[in-house]
């Protein structure tokens, strides 16, 4: 169990988000056109690394807005939080 | 708004709590994003339009409460008349909806208003909650939404140990046990 400082709400606890997955995955401007690999590489296909990962949260119990969080998988420490469209902080 | 039932109907006293269902409140919620749709709610309801997370304004007959950016909900300090012409959403409706400012949702059916007074309702409250009662209790005016035994609830602080919880109809039975439950214990 951890805080999360809500970019619109202020810190609440973890029990409150839900996690959306990886950021800033870039949908394909024409699907049509892709193979069946590259689709299902950009549909499925995620790093899911032990370290530092830049992720989409989501306040479901509170104000439901869509944010982005950089946190450290391996120990869950928030290095930080922006809103949807900001580019991250840190890289 | 038709055959409208509270489903609890009732009030329960406690030697430090008092807890009451207050129905039939009128609940509109309001949605937009500009300026203007501010502006414009701050006019039709002669109230500041709270643009601070987690506050509210008040005046003699309104609630403006504050959920999100772009969302606030609206509701009454008096019971209504089910059966009356409901001015106030006409009003905004032709105000704001038909010119595309935002949109108006009448949501005196989905929400249940129940005000808990006392000096143990956070000890209550925080039997079973993330959120951290110690700034919004002395906070006047201050408004959560957060999760009370697990079930989606919205708390405006009206006064010193007197709040009014919103809690969506399907979950007020469950929750009301819960609170009496713990309420009895305390």
């Amino acid at each position: 169990m951890f805080l999360i400082n809500c970019p619109y709400c202020g810190e609440r606890d973890q029990s409150e988000f839900t996690a959306g997955g990886e950021a800033h995955i870039v949908r394909p401007k024409q699907p049509t056109e892709l193979s069946d690999d590259q689709w299902a590489e950009f549909l499925f296909m995620r790093k899911n690394i032990k370290g530092v990962q830049l992720e989409r949260w989501n306040h479901a119990h509170g104000c439901r807005k869509w944010f982005n969080m950089v946190r450290d998988t391996s120990n869950d420490k928030i290095h930080a939080v922006y809103k949807m469209g900001e580019k991250p902080p840190i890289k | 708004m038709l055959n409208f039932n509270t489903p609890i109907m009732d009030t329960k006293e406690f030697s430090e709590i008092k807890i009451s269902e207050i129905e039939p409140i009128l609940k509109i919620n309001l949605r937009g994003k500009n300026r203007d749709f501010v502006t414009k709610i701050g006019k039709e309801l002669s109230i500041i339009t709270p643009v601070d997370p987690n506050t509210s304004s008040s005046n003699e007959k309104l609630n403006l409460l504050w959920l999100s950016p772009d969302e606030w909900l609206i509701y009454s300090n008096e019971k209504i008349d089910l059966n009356g012409a409901n001015f106030l959403e006409d009003k905004l409706y032709n105000e704001i909806s038909k010119v595309n400012l935002g949109s108006i949702t009448n949501v005196t059916d989905h929400w249940i208003m129940i005000n808990l007074s006392g000096t143990k309702i956070f000890e209550l409250l925080s039997a079973d909650c993330p959120f951290n009662f110690n700034s919004f209790k002395n906070s006047k005016g201050a408004v959560v939404q957060t999760l009370v035994n697990h079930i989606d609830v919205v708390i405006h602080n009206k006064n010193i140990n007197n709040v009014n919880l919103f809690v969506r109809r399907s979950f007020t039975n469950h929750l009301w046990s819960w609170l009496n439950d713990g309420a009895s214990r305390l």
